[in-house]
């Protein structure tokens, strides 16, 4: 796969979310930054599209995506009061869904600012 | 397709007051008849129809509204609780209500068009992502533009032909609808702690450039490229005793063009001090009964609880001063900022109750029904729901008396309301909260009942009790979905975002590039809101 | 006193002429905060940078930042809540015991020093990190900082802002306010949002052993959170959203590989001055994103009958 550019990414890493990187891409990795930090390029160089985990697991076996939402819906939808934490490392519209999620389920929702 | 049947119709656009007749709707649209089986019929025979409520002024949305509620959890803890069921989201109504609560609180009352009057373009992204999650209710936004350097730079060199490309790629950028103006100058001079009190004064900072001249050269801008929506402008001193002079050379400023003067209420008082701070409502009235060039939005207080929240950082200083209590400021590099403290208007402080006052007064001195609208600022004088208190307050004059006995006598010295005997009618009511504010809008297809129209309908039961009959539709239509009936959210739709491309010179990028590297911190390319992100947008190029 | 006065860093590029780092450590931490928004970077009024500005660092101890600061006041730990009342005296001109004064480390001399520069800076910052907020008097200290920044106003221009960690912790709080209107901390048990700090955060649910499932999103509380918080994890079905496997997930009943925020997943992400900022992915994942997974959980359990107090009024009462 021949590199791909992009100018002006985004970086997540830690609050100042700067977002003026230029990243260059090899295939299913990030070969070279532009303004990043050392913490930014180690960012973005550590996260490939590499397959190195499986899919998902269920009870430390591998299974299918499809099954584990299956079992998480289940979960999530027998318990009481489910909890729903994180959030600080996905994106915005995934923390909407997140709180719907939540809503629907019952549970408490809450991120790292709690700690 | 719906049949409305027997309803007493109140269409001001179309000419029709009360008279009893049929709306059908087929496709999200009124039309002139439906025929066949298909056909669903509301029997609205002893009920009022009316077009669905819009809102000219609001905040529900964005950066300032989403700090004043993490501001105010003591309050949320109060308010009404919207708790989720198969249809309805979770959340919290009161002065600052969650995005879907605003939704369902807006169409619980009959209104099914709001403008959030107040984005910053470098957080309009954050608008947007809120006003998705509004839902019911169409949205249209104002961008702020009476403090953004890179056109105030344009302004202190004459520039005026490239701030008008500068200010079209603005409002592109920010996918806005139409252009405010908050306390012209007075922001960029609060980035330094200072304030901008005189309009003839060169603003803090700057050789030249003057509010008066940033007040003339935007309207001038806004008219040249025809946005549907004038110059929507809060004016200098907003809530200073004897502002009313200020607001008057800003009426005269404006003479020549189309301009919506926002919560006029906030900017009509005499006086010297807070003691001595009267009504100049019949002043401001007079001023505006003779000039048709501009509209206005009441900006009504009622007595409690509420949170103040603008683009006016140097009133919100002062007014932390006052109070003593919560105080936000979020400053917006090169743009706006905003100010965020809560207040409780209480009906014993003769200075609230003066303020409460001149609200009433303007929409009553003021003749012309379509040019004045029902709002309350939400959240500023009141929250939006309250608005059926407003309207009672308008139809019945005798309620408004027994509400002026319990004012502290001091204040009836310095209003005119209890010399005012005028009540509104329904058609007028349906003027100011619909037909009016549609057109002052440029919103062609709201506001109204003929063919065409977006099939917006509210219909009440009757009531002699005025307050009741507009706080509980009986039903409530959006688009032509039954949305609300008996007082029950019934089905949930999206509402649309309504967005205005003003034409422009491409090359205007190649100017704000540069500049745009030096004064801001984030990437050019990552500044507009993206297209694609306003899912089912209404846009419409002008030409 | 309550709320925040604060700015965009553009603000701070553009103005400030006095900067304050409070326990935190922008050098390692915030690498390039100083050179994008603040010390070195050559704003609108500031044209000579960082010549045109003086920067001061409050901490426990000497990190690699010092050497970027003009001043360093070093205070004792734990006594950072003295040292901020001590100057919001001295803006008052109040009487202050030097004694006191000593106990945090610091003289009178230098928190004098301090507060002339705050006040006759034209336009003054303080960034407050985690030294701060994460240490003895913690909210309290958040307040008291956040208080005296409001009090300065009546000399000059002065903001504040919090050295906010993670990516995109401050979407969160964003996302939830607008949602819920809480920042944090939101139970939604009762069907309507309900916060009490102390009471919903996530390390006391999990103390008390107050939930009985868990959804980790993007989190690894397994390696970070105290020992009774993890074993109720392990004890109660936890499924865990991560593109790697964590700690967490080893402990987790389900865990699902996402693709990674802004490397290979799209959305919007919150700068820590609540900035929005696309995020536009370069590499195509083999996992879904956090965003997909977490809409196809919904659907299933949205299929499923509700629970609603219809469903509890079955239950005969006693």
């Amino acid at each position: 796969m021949p590199p791909t550019t992009l100018e002006n990414a985004t970086c997540t890493f830690c609050g100042c979310v700067c977002d003026n990187i230029g990243l260059e891409a090899d295939g299913d990795r990030i070969v070279k930054t532009k303004r990043a930090c050392g913490l930014g390029e180690a960012w973005f160089k550590n996260h490939t599209a590499e397959r190195l985990y499986p899919d998902a697991l269920i009870d430390g076996k591998p299974a299918s995506v499809d099954e584990a939402v299956e079992a998480a819906a289940d979960y999530l939808y027998q318990a009481n009061m489910p909890l729903v934490y994180g959030l600080s490392n996905i994106t915005c519209e995934a923390q909407r869904k997140a709180v719907a999620l939540a809503e629907l389920v019952g549970g408490v929702v809450d991120s790292h600012t709690s700690l | 397709m719906l049949r409305i049947s027997g309803g007493r119709v109140y269409d001001p656009a179309n000419g029709i007051q009360g008279e009893v007749k049929d709306i059908c709707i087929a496709d999200g649209r009124i039309v002139n008849d439906v025929q066949g089986a298909a056909v669903r019929t509301i029997p609205a025979s002893g009920m009022v129809v009316f077009p669905g409520g819009v809102d000219v002024h609001t905040h529900v949305a964005g950066a300032a509204l989403n700090f004043a509620r993490g501001m105010t959890p003591e309050n949320h803890r109060a308010a009404a609780k919207f708790i989720h069921s198969p249809l309805l989201r979770a959340g919290t109504g009161g002065i600052t209500p969650t995005t879907f609560a605003t939704g369902y609180l807006y169409a619980g009352m009959g209104y099914t068009t709001v403008n959030e009057a107040a984005v910053p373009i470098l957080s309009a992204r954050h608008t947007h992502e809120e006003l998705r999650d509004t839902p019911i209710v169409d949205k249209s936004s104002c961008v702020l533009m009476a403090n953004n350097e890179i056109l105030l730079d344009l302004f202190e060199e004459g520039e005026t032909e490239r701030a008008r490309d500068v200010l079209a790629w603005l409002i592109w950028a920010a996918k806005g609808y139409g252009v405010k103006a908050v306390n012209p100058g007075g922001v960029a001079a609060w980035k330094w702690g200072k304030d901008a009190k005189v309009l003839s004064d060169p603003v803090h900072g700057y050789g030249k450039v003057t509010p008066a001249i940033i007040i003339a050269q935007l309207a001038a801008i806004v008219d040249h490229l025809r946005l549907p929506h004038p110059l929507h402008i809060h004016c200098n001193n907003l809530g200073v005793p004897g502002n009313v002079s200020t607001t008057l050379e800003t009426m005269r400023v404006l003479e020549g063009h189309r301009a919506h003067m926002a919560h006029l209420q906030f900017h009509a008082y005499g006086g010297d001090d807070w003691t001595t701070l009267r009504s100049e409502a019949a002043a401001v009235a007079e001023y505006f009964n003779a000039h048709p060039n501009l509209t206005a939005d009441a900006g009504a207080i009622l007595f409690g609880n509420s949170v103040t929240i603008t683009a006016d950082g140097p009133w919100q200083h002062l007014l932390y001063q006052l109070t003593g209590r919560k105080w936000g400021n979020l400053d917006v590099e090169n743009e706006t900022g905003c100010g965020i403290v809560p207040y409780v208007y209480k009906g014993s402080n003769v200075v609230n109750a003066v303020q409460w006052a001149v609200g009433l007064e303007l929409l009553l001195l003021i003749d012309d029904p379509w040019r004045i609208f029902l709002t309350t600022d939400h959240p500023n004088g009141a929250c939006f729901w309250r608005y059926p208190e407003v309207i009672h307050l308008l139809m019945d004059a005798s309620f408004r008396r027994e509400c002026l006995r319990k004012l502290p006598s001091r204040a009836l010295k310095r209003i005119v309301l209890p010399d005012v005997d005028r009540e509104y009618t329904l058609s007028e009511i349906a003027t100011i909260t619909s037909a009016g504010p549609a057109r002052a809008l440029g919103m062609p297809r709201k506001g109204h009942l003929g063919p065409g129209a977006d099939a917006d309908v509210t219909i009440y039961n009757e009531s002699p009790d005025r307050g009741l009959m507009f706080r509980h539709p009986r039903y409530v239509l959006k688009g032509g979905e039954v949305v609300v009936e008996e007082g029950d959210i019934r089905k949930v739709v999206d509402g649309r975002e309504l967005i205005v491309r003003p034409a422009y010179d491409e090359n205007i990028e190649e100017y704000l590039r540069p500049l745009f590297e030096q004064y801001y911190t984030v990437a050019f390319e990552n500044y507009p809101v993206e297209q694609e992100r306003l899912e089912g947008a209404d846009i419409r190029e002008l030409g | 006193m309550g709320g925040k006065v604060t700015c965009t860093l553009g603000e701070v590029k553009n103005r400030a002429d006095l900067i304050i780092y409070w326990g935190g450590n922008p050098a390692d931490c915030h690498p390039l905060h100083f050179s994008r928004y603040t010390l070195n970077a050559k704003g609108k009024h500031v044209p000579q940078g960082r010549k045109g500005r003086t920067m001061v660092l409050v901490d426990v101890r000497e990190t690699p930042s010092v050497r970027f600061s003009d001043i360093f006041l070093q205070v004792r730990p734990g006594k950072d809540f003295e040292v901020v009342t001590t100057l919001r005296a001295l803006l008052k001109n109040r009487p202050v015991d030097e004694a006191r004064v000593a106990e945090t480390g610091l003289t009178l001399e230098q928190l004098q020093n301090l507060v002339d520069r705050m006040k006759n800076a034209r336009f003054g910052v303080l960034f407050f990190g985690m030294g701060l907020t994460m240490t003895r008097g913690k909210h309290m200290n958040s307040a008291a900082v956040l208080t005296l920044v409001a009090e300065l106003n009546a000399f000059t221009k002065f903001v504040s802002m919090p050295m906010r960690g993670h990516g995109n912790v401050t979407g969160a709080d964003v996302v939830m306010r607008w949602t819920t209107g809480f920042p944090f901390g939101v139970n939604l048990s009762r069907g309507y949002p309900r916060f009490n700090p102390g009471e919903f955060s996530t390390i006391d649910v999990l103390v008390r052993g107050d939930n009985d499932a868990a959804l980790i999103l993007g989190a690894d509380p397994g390696a970070t959170m105290p020992q009774p918080a993890i074993d109720h994890l392990a004890r109660i079905p936890t499924i865990v959203l991560d593109p790697k496997l964590t700690h967490t997930s080893r402990l987790a009943r389900v865990h699902i590989t996402t693709a990674t925020t802004g490397i290979s997943a799209p959305g919007t992400a919150y700068r820590m001055d609540e900035i929005p900022l696309p995020l536009k992915p370069i590499l195509k994942s083999p996992y879904p994103t956090d965003e997909e997974v977490i809409r196809r959980i919904y659907e299933k359990v949205k299929v499923k009958p509700a629970w609603s107090p219809a469903a509890y009024a079955k239950v005969p009462c006693a």
